[in-house]
C-alpha cells in the first residue's frame, strides 16, 4: 500500500517493537525518528578558525488514549522505554479533547524532493565554499569581512504509527554567510537550499560587500512618509512574526488572531495570493507529508486578497471541528508537531516596482518586537538606500519604519519580478507606498 | 592527535518538564530528556569541534572522537591561542523548595490558577505555560581540570488577550528563578496581564521622534544589553565587527553611569563555572562613563585582552561563545521621583517586548510593551508600541539621572543559534534626546 525503502528500515527494527508495546497500552501511537549529519565551518575574518561536525538525532513519542494527547522525546533511542512511559504519564495530565484517530497509510511518492545525493557532506568543502565567498568579496575592496559560514547536512527522518504508517525521506541542506564592514556601515548577506548548485557562494560574498561598501557615508531623512520597497528579506521578518501566525487555525479559534472572522474578506491588496506549496522539487521545506503523516497538498489562504483558509494539524481540526491542512510541522528533532507551513509563497502580478525613487529596505532591525496581536512595529532599517530607476543610489544614515503588517497589506503597490527563498519563505520584493519613516 | 595543543569535553544530560494551558484546557504537560556532548580539540591552528546528540562516555572510545575532531581541526587556518585563565567553581545557590520535591499535577494546578486569575470580560484568550530544566554539566580537559554541577532553572510566563471594536492587544508576564519552584501564590501575575492588556485597547499611539525618556528597570536593563553588553562581546571585538573596538578606555557615557556583566551573582543568568572550565567574575563594562573592559573567553582575551574570560556559555551540546549572563545598570544616587521630576516632560517606557542590535554599525532597537505620557513630571496617557532605537556611541551620553533602585529581570538571549538564560536590570534611568518610535501621526 505505501512506499518504503527496505534499506532504512531494516536498520530500526526497535521503532517497530516500540509502535507494537505502544499500542498494547493506548490506543494509539506516533513515533518520529529524525538522525542527521553536518559540517561547518566558520571565518574569523578571512581565515578558518574552527571546523565542527555535529551528529543529531531525537527520538519522539505522541500517545493518544480516550483523547488524551502524551508526548515525550529523548536524544538516546536505546531509551525508548522510558520515552514511552514519559509520553503516557504526560498523556494523563492533558485535558481528553475530541480526537478521530492518526492518519492512515496514503498512497505517497517515491522521490524524496529536496535531497541532493550528490551533497558532499565534507569538510573541505566547506572550504572550498568560504573562498568563493571571499572570490565574490573581493569585488569591494574596502569592505573588510568580518565573520563568514559555510555548512552542509543531510538527514533522514521517519515517521510511524499504529494505524500503520511507515514513511521515511531523506534531506539535504547547503548554507552559506558572510558579514563585512567598511567604516561602521555593515553588510550581511546568507543563502540555503537542497542542492548545491542553488546555492552561488561568490554572488553572496559580493552582496555583503556591496552593502557594507555602499551603505557608507548615508544621508539623514527627515521624518515623514515615503514610497518604500521591502527586500524579500525586510518582507519575512515582518509576515512571519506577525501575518503568518495569524493564519494558524489555533490561534484563530483561541482568540489570537486579528484575521479571526475574516474568511471571504479582503486583506491584502487585490491579485495578491498566499499559499502554502509543500511539492516544489527542491524546495526547502517540500515534504510528501507532514509532521504527523497526513499527505500535503497546496493550501491557498489568500486568493486575490480575500482571506480563504487558515491552517490546520489533526488536534486543532479535531477539537474545532475542521479538516487537517496537513500544515503540522516539529521544531527540531525533538519537538511535537504544531501548526505551521512548509513553503510559504506569497505571489501576483510581477513587475518593475523600482521605476519610481523609493526608500529600499534590505532588512529590518528588531521585527520580532513587533505587536504579533495589533501587528503595530516600530523597526530600524538596515542598509536603508534611496532606489532610483532600480538602481541603490544614495544610502540613508539610519532610519525607523513603523506601522501595521496587516494594514501594510492592503497598501501593497506592487510586487517585484523574481523571488527569493528566506527559510520556509520564498518571496518577492514588494513595494508598498507611504510609509512612515522615522528620521534622525 | 599530532600537534592537538588543548581538549575538552562538555557533557550535559537533564531533563525538561513543560506545562502549556490554553483557554482553561492542558494542551501539553510532561516531561522529555537529553543528553549533548561537545568535545573541542585545538589543532596547531584553529578548532576541530564534534557535537554529539545521546553522548556516552566510553573510555576506549573518547580517543577516537579527539582523532575525529583534530581532523576537523585540520581543515582551520586561523592561528587560535588560548589565555591563562584562574580555574574555580562557585556553589550553585541553594533552592527555597526544590522543583523535583513537587508533583507535575500539583504544578499544573497551581499554573492553572495564575491562567484563571486572567479571566475578564474583555479578556478572549488566556495561555499559561511552565517550563522547568535541569541540566546535570560535567567538563573535563586535557590540563586535567574537572567539575560538575547540577541546576534547575523553572519558572512560567501568562499571556492575556483583550479585544473590543476590532482592537485586540495583549499583556503577557514572565516569572523565571534559579531560587526553586515559583508557581505558588502567583495569581496577581495572571492578573496583571489581563489588567495590562485591557488597558491597552485604550490606549494611544505615539508620535514618533527625539524626546526625554524615563526607562523602567525592566527596559533599561535590555538597554545595557542590547545598546552595550552585544558590542562589548569579545569574539565581536576580534572580528572588527564592533563599535566598541579600539574604544578602551575613551569616555562615551556621562560620568554616573556604569554597566556591568557579572556571571557570579545569584541572578538567572547565572554560573557556577564558565563553559570553558573557567572561573567567573564581574567585568565593568562602562565604569563611570568609560569602556573599561570586554567580555571574553580565553581565545578572544588572548587576542584582544582587556577583561577576564570568565564569559563562554553554551547551549548544551553547543560549542562555547562569549555571552552576556547578568547586566546590568549601576544604581545611582537620585530617587524614582526625581527621576521624573527632572524629565519633565517626554514619555515613560515600561517592560520589554525583545530588542536586537548591529554591533558593527552601532545600531540597536528595542520595543517596550507599553508607556505612559510624562507631563510636568507626572506620568499621564497610557501609550502602546513605543519602541527606541539609537546609536550606541552617542546614546550613552544622553543617559544624565540613574536612579537608586535596581531590579533584575530574568530573560532569553540569542546568539549563533543557541538561545542561554540571562537577566538584565537596571534603576529607573532618564534618558535624554531618545529616538522614540510610534506609528502615531500628527
Amino acid at each position: 500500500m505505501f512506499s518504503f525503502p527496505k534499506r532504512w528500515w531494516a536498520a530500526v527494527e526497535w521503532i517497530e517493537a516500540l509502535v507494537r508495546e505502544g499500542a498494547k497500552r493506548v490506543e494509539e501511537i506516533e513515533v518520529y525518528y529524525a538522525a542527521g549529519t553536518s559540517v561547518s565551518a566558520d571565518l574569523k575574518q578571512r581565515r578558518v578558525s574552527l571546523c565542527t561536525s555535529s551528529r543529531d538525532c531525537g527520538l519522539c513519542i505522541r500517545t493518544v488514549d480516550k483523547g488524551r494527547i502524551g508526548s515525550s522525546s529523548t536524544n538516546d533511542p536505546d531509551q525508548w522505554r522510558a520515552c514511552l512511559d514519559a509520553a503516557i504519564a504526560s498523556g494523563s495530565l492533558a485535558t481528553p479533547q475530541a480526537w478521530e484517530g492518526l492518519p492512515d497509510p496514503a498512497q505517497i511518492p517515491d522521490a524524496d524532493l529536496s535531497f541532493d545525493p550528490s551533497l558532499p557532506v565534507e569538510p573541505d568543502h566547506t572550504r572550498d565554499l568560504l573562498s568563493s565567498l571571499l572570490e565574490g568579496a573581493a569585488k569591494y575592496p574596502d569592505a573588510t569581512i568580518t565573520s563568514g559560514s559555510a555548512g552542509l547536512a543531510t538527514g533522514k527522518v521517519i515517521l510511524a504509527n499504529s494505524r500503520g504508517i511507515r514513511y521515511s525521506s531523506r534531506q539535504t541542506g547547503i548554507s552559506v554567510s558572510l558579514e563585512a564592514i567598511s567604516g561602521q556601515s555593515t553588510g550581511y548577506e546568507f543563502d540555503h537550499a537542497s542542492f548545491r548548485e542553488q546555492v552561488d557562494p561568490r554572488s553572496v560574498g559580493e552582496r555583503a560587500a556591496f552593502f557594507a561598501s555602499r551603505s557608507a557615508g548615508g544621508e539623514d531623512i527627515v521624518t515623514g512618509g515615503y514610497d518604500i520597497i521591502l527586500s524579500p528579506i525586510a518582507y519575512a521578518d515582518l509576515l512571519s512574526n506577525v501575518f503568518v501566525p495569524a493564519l494558524s487555525g489555533r490561534n484563530v479559534h483561541q482568540g489570537r488572531s486579528r484575521l479571526e472572522g475574516k474568511i471571504g474578506e479582503s486583506v491584502t491588496a487585490p491579485g495578491i495570493s498566499m499559499f502554502d506549496d509543500p511539492h516544489i522539487s527542491r524546495a526547502n521545506g517540500s515534504t510528501w507529508w507532514d509532521a504527523e503523516g497526513t499527505p500535503t497538498k497546496r493550501v491557498d489562504f489568500v486568493r486575490d486578497g480575500v482571506l480563504e483558509q487558515f491552517a490546520y494539524d489533526l488536534k486543532t481540526a479535531y477539537r474545532f471541528g475542521k479538516t487537517t491542512t496537513g500544515s503540522a510541522v516539529r521544531g527540531g528533532f525533538t519537538g511535537i508537531p504544531s501548526i505551521g507551513h512548509h513553503n510559504f509563497i506569497v505571489d501576483g502580478k510581477r513587475e518593475d516596482i523600482t521605476g519610481e525613487r523609493a526608500v529600499y529596505v534590505h532588512s529590518v532591525v528588531g521585527a520580532h518586537t513587533a505587536n504579533p496581536m495589533s501587528g503595530d512595529f516600530s523597526v530600524e532599517i538596515g542598509n536603508p538606500f534611496w532606489m532610483e530607476a532600480g538602481e541603490f543610489a544614495t544610502p540613508i544614515r539610519s532610519a525607523m519604519l513603523a506601522g501595521n503588517v496587516f494594514d501594510l497589506h492592503r497598501e501593497i503597490a506592487g510586487l517585484g519580478r523574481g523571488s527569493r527563498a528566506i527559510g520556509s519563505y520564498i518571496l518577492p520584493s514588494i513595494r508598498i507606498n507611504k510609509q512612515h519613516i522615522i528620521g534622525k | 592527535m599530532p600537534g592537538s595543543r588543548y581538549y575538552d569535553l562538555r557533557h550535559v544530560t537533564g531533563q525538561v518538564t513543560h506545562i502549556d494551558i490554553d483557554n482553561g484546557v492542558v494542551e501539553s504537560a510532561g516531561t522529555s530528556f537529553f543528553s549533548k556532548a561537545v568535545i573541542r580539540v585545538l589543532g596547531p591552528r584553529g578548532w576541530g569541534i564534534l557535537q554529539i546528540d545521546n553522548y556516552i562516555p566510553l573510555p576506549g572510545k573518547f580517543a577516537e572522537l579527539l582523532e575525529s575532531a583534530g581532523r576537523l581541526a585540520q581543515v582551520t587556518e586561523e592561528p587560535v591561542s588560548l589565555a591563562d585563565v584562574s580555574r574555580a567553581v562557585i556553589p550553585v545557590p541553594a533552592v527555597q523548595e526544590d522543583c523535583r520535591d513537587v508533583s507535575i499535577e500539583e504544578k499544573s494546578m497551581l499554573l492553572a490558577e495564575i491562567e484563571r486569575a486572567a479571566i475578564h470580560p474583555r479578556v478572549v484568550s488566556r495561555r499559561a505555560g511552565y517550563l522547568e530544566r535541569i541540566e546535570n554539566v560535567r567538563f573535563s580537559d586535557s590540563s586535567g581540570d574537572e567539575y560538575a554541577y547540577g541546576i534547575c532553572r523553572s519558572g512560567f510566563s501568562v499571556m492575556a488577550v483583550a479585544s473590543h471594536n476590532g482592537d485586540i492587544q495583549m499583556g503577557y508576564e514572565r516569572e523565571h528563578s534559579i531560587h526553586g519552584f515559583n508557581l505558588r501564590h502567583r495569581q496577581e501575575t495572571g492578573k496583571k496581564a489581563a489588567d495590562i492588556a485591557v488597558a491597552l485597547l485604550d490606549a494611544g499611539a505615539v508620535k514618533g521622534g527625539k524626546m526625554r525618556a524615563v526607562l523602567d528597570p525592566e527596559l533599561a536593563g535590555v538597554f545595557a544589553h542590547e545598546a552595550v553588553g552585544h558590542a562589548s562581546e569579545g569574539d565581536l571585538i576580534h572580528e572588527g565587527n564592533s563599535v566598541l573596538r579600539d574604544m578602551i578606555g575613551k569616555t562615551i557615557g556621562s560620568a554616573h553611569l556604569t554597566i556591568v556583566d557579572d556571571p557570579a551573582i545569584p541572578e538567572f543568568g547565572f554560573e557556577p563555572v564558565d563553559a570553558e572550565g573557567v572561573a567567573v567574575g564581574r567585568t565593568e563594562i562602562i565604569k563611570n562613563g568609560m569602556v573599561n573592559a570586554f567580555l571574553h573567553d580565553r581565545e578572544t582575551l588572548a587576542a584582544v585582552g582587556n577583561g577576564i574570560a570568565g564569559h563562554a556559555r553554551a547551549m548544551p551540546g553547543e560549542p562555547p561563545l562569549v555571552r552576556m549572563s547578568n547586566t546590568f545598570i549601576e544604581s545611582g544616587d537620585a530617587t524614582t521621583d526625581e527621576v521624573f521630576a527632572e524629565c519633565k516632560n517626554g514619555i515613560f517606557l515600561v517592560g520589554s517586548r525583545g530588542g536586537q542590535v548591529d554591533p558593527g554599525r552601532g545600531i540597536f532597537q528595542f520595543n517596550a510593551e507599553y508607556g505612559y505620557l510624562i507631563e510636568r513630571g507626572e506620568r499621564t496617557r497610557m501609550v502602546r508600541d513605543v519602541s527606541l532605537s539609537g546609536e550606541i556611541l552617542s546614546t550613552l551620553h544622553g543617559i544624565v539621572l540613574c536612579g537608586n533602585e535596581r531590579v533584575m529581570h530574568p530573560g532569553y538571549c540569542g546568539k549563533g543559534g543557541q538561545s542561554v538564560p540571562v537577566s538584565d536590570g537596571a534603576p529607573h534611568v532618564l534618558l535624554s534626546e531618545a529616538v522614540v518610535g510610534g506609528s502615531g501621526m500628527d
